[in-house]
């Protein structure tokens, strides 16, 4: 290719100079004219090594044809040196000039191109809420788009490659993980490899590789970029998304769990005011079978409540609205809503003066008493007492209440906090439903808190749990 | 003679068919309306003397027909629900409810309740009348003048400042207030008297966050603080 086009310069040279030899005797000015134009054309169109070889060959022939004593390549008249020395200088650096003109020109096209082909790249990158779904589209786009052979991605959060093209295996997925933790891009034009680490604010999000031909530096850094970004934006969709679809799916199973506690409690209501009402004036025989039915129905709405509390806490549900609670009033309104069972128990109540307030949802936080002295009265003979303490304890109130039935053994303590679990003893004996401590354990995690049970068998049990002290410091 | 007229609304006919039957048995006289709508519509035209609304109900729910019903009467109007948490009743009492009742509930519970909003404390014996310069309260005729307006207050609001008035200046604790207002069977809904304290202070008080009459004793109850200028 170079060959050919030195031949041509040099046949292009000799065409002038035989033209005017032979066909068109014009003055050596115009000669020396004419061959510098061509000269010109030459470096203009093909680089500055040809126009230089044209240049000799342009001053040898100038030199033997038309600088007197022709037919030599001596000249006589020093004049016609210095012409010749100028006629070379002008062709030379003329020369250069147009090289410099024409490169310019064709960096700046490739620079146009690359900045084409960039933003073909950011059109053809859809948005999707799938970041890795996005690297790989990515990924065969740069090939495509930047005419490379290959093209390889390693993605930091999955430790995941991305692949396209035969050729990528070049590089290797050590060279790839190696290149994350390198700062600058690189760039092997012997092995047709840039290897760069892309980032988002500083934070790495894994590297790029392309293989084959290379666009420069600077636009690997755009494309790494722009990945970067793009990548970003699909995670951001992604969460965007998947916390919709986490809210709407709360919001379904809230609505669900409360339309199935109404639809429950509407016929117990109907059952239970019906079956009042004939209490009130019924005979004594049918009494009985009247409270009979009253007391199931009690029974049926508090297993409903507790199955639908169950539900709630296990769904992840509960609403807590903590506030500053006075640890007195949780336990005294407990106790009101035991009342009718409370009422042949003697009830110890020891709360310290000045104990601080506990952080804590009112109602949930009295239901976890409520459900300790439930649990009490169930598993102790009646008559038996309950001492309900609250006490200050490392900085956390903890509440307990404590029995004197048969206690706990060692080996069931952990599983009496389970859904359905009965003491062994007292499986076929015991009024409930068994969720009573599951959901006192549910109320009491959810507040980011313990409850735990101490028992010497025969002597009674004594359950606890803490709540955090309200920094308010509100005195009960 | 009946004891009075009762509005029921629920949704749901079986619970209107027992509330009707055992109302009536219990010397009631009892309309039914299905929906929040029909219950305004109802209220106008029957004029009944108590309203027993259902919370949840399709279309208008209970607590927007009770700032309905409120908007135009002081009719007592009791809540029915099957949530009881403290929240929900708040919410109830701020539309307006005069008393809370879960579902399901026993008969006797809800007549007592019932009686306790139907009940009227007779005027003798009370205050006869409170003035100062802002505030005017003449228990007779049962109006209140505060801020150089008329106020209207609902039966249990003026209940309230009534109890509140016949103490001026002593402390009177939270049961002693409920049981006043409400009757013997309560004391143990402290938040009923957050709520009405409040509606009470919003309309009698300058300054509602900085109470001039209606003063709280943290811990005991509330006072009434105007005795001097009475």
């Amino acid at each position: 290719m170079k060959a050919l086009r030195f031949a041509a310069s040099i046949a292009i040279v000799a065409g002038i100079l035989a033209l005017y030899r032979t066909a068109l005797p014009v003055n050596n000015t115009t000669v020396a004219l004419s061959l510098l134009l061509a000269i010109l054309a030459i470096s203009a169109r093909w680089g500055l090594t040809e126009a230089t070889v044209a240049s000799v060959a342009a001053v040898l022939g100038f030199n033997y044809w038309f600088l007197p004593p022709v037919g030599t390549l001596t000249i006589q008249d020093p004049q016609n040196w210095v012409a010749l020395l100028v006629f070379l200088a002008t062709a030379v650096t003329a020369s250069q000039l147009s090289a410099r003109a024409r490169r310019r020109a064709a960096e700046a096209e490739a620079r146009r191109q690359e900045i084409e082909r960039l933003y073909t790249l950011v059109q053809a990158m859809m948005l999707t809420g799938n970041a890795r779904k996005t690297i790989r589209e990515f990924v065969h786009t740069v090939v495509k788009v930047f005419g490379c052979v290959a093209a390889a991605f390693y993605y930091r959060p999955t430790e995941e490659f991305f692949r396209s093209g035969p050729e990528s295996g070049a590089v290797s997925n050590h060279e790839l993980l190696a290149a994350a933790e390198i700062d600058e891009v690189s760039m092997d034009p012997p092995r047709a490899v840039a290897l760069a680490p892309v980032r988002l604010g500083g934070r790495p999000l894994g590297s790029m590789t392309l293989i084959g031909s290379l666009p420069s530096a600077q636009m690997v850094r755009a494309i790494v970029n722009l990945i970067a970004i793009t990548i970003e934006k699909a995670r951001a969709l992604e969460e965007a998304s998947h916390a919709e679809a986490a809210r709407q799916g709360e919001v379904l199973k809230s609505a669900l769990l409360d339309s199935l506690a109404h639809d429950i409690k509407t016929p117990l209501t109907s059952i239970k005011a019906a079956v009042t009402s004939l209490l009130g004036n019924s005979a004594a025989a049918d009494n009985e079978l009247l409270t009979i039915i009253n007391e199931e129905t009690d029974r049926l709405n508090q297993l409903a409540a507790e199955v639908i509390e169950m539900a709630r806490i296990e769904a992840g549900k509960l609403h807590l609205e903590k506030q500053p609670v006075a640890v007195a009033e949780l336990i005294s309104g407990a106790l009101a809503d035991l009342a009718p069972a409370i009422q042949n128990r003697p009830v110890r109540v020891r709360v310290p003066d000045g104990l601080p307030a506990a952080e804590a949802d009112h109602d949930f936080a009295m239901q976890v008493v409520k459900h300790f002295v439930e649990n009490a009265l169930k598993y102790t003979p009646e008559g038996s007492p309950i001492d309900i303490s609250a006490e200050l304890k490392n900085g956390k109130i903890v509440i307990g209440v404590a029995d004197r039935g048969p206690g706990i053994e060692e080996n069931e303590r952990v599983r009496i906090f389970e859904k359905f679990y009965r003491g062994r003893r007292h499986r076929f004996d015991t009024k409930g439903t068994g969720m009573g401590l599951a959901i006192a354990k549910g109320i009491v995690e959810a507040h980011g808190e313990r409850l735990w049970v101490e028992s010497e068998p025969g002597q009674g049990a004594a359950f606890y749990f803490s709540l955090a002290a309200s920094a308010g410091g509100r005195h009960t | 003679m009946s004891a009075g007229k009762i509005l029921v609304v629920d949704d749901d006919p079986q619970i209107r068919r027992v509330m009707k039957a055992t109302l009536v048995g219990h010397n009631y006289e009892v309309i039914e309306a299905r929906t929040g709508e029909d219950a305004l519509e109802k209220t106008s035209q029957e004029m009944p003397n108590l309203v027993l609304l259902d919370m949840n109900m399709p279309g208008m729910g209970g607590l927007e027909t009770c700032r309905a019903l409120r908007a135009g009467s002081d009719i007592p109007v009791i809540i029915l629900s099957v949530r009881n948490s403290e929240k929900d009743k708040v919410a109830a009492l701020d539309a307006g409810a005069d008393d809370y009742v879960t579902k399901p509930f026993s008969i006797e519970e809800l007549l007592a309740r019932i009686r306790a909003a139907l009940r009227r404390t007779s005027p003798e014996g009370g205050p006869q009348a409170f003035h100062s310069e802002d505030l005017e309260i003449d228990f007779q005729s049962r109006r209140v003048h505060a801020g150089g307006k008329d106020v209207r207050l609902t039966p249990k609001e003026f209940e309230l400042l009534r109890c509140l008035v016949a103490h001026a200046g002593k402390p009177v604790t939270h049961r002693e207030m409920l049981q006043a207002v409400w009757g013997p069977d309560y004391g143990d809904e402290p938040e009923y008297l957050r709520v009405f304290v409040n509606q009470l202070r919003k309309k009698i008080e300058a300054n509602p966050a900085k109470p001039k009459y209606i003063v709280t004793e943290p811990w005991v109850g509330y006072r009434f603080a105007g005795s001097t200028e009475g």
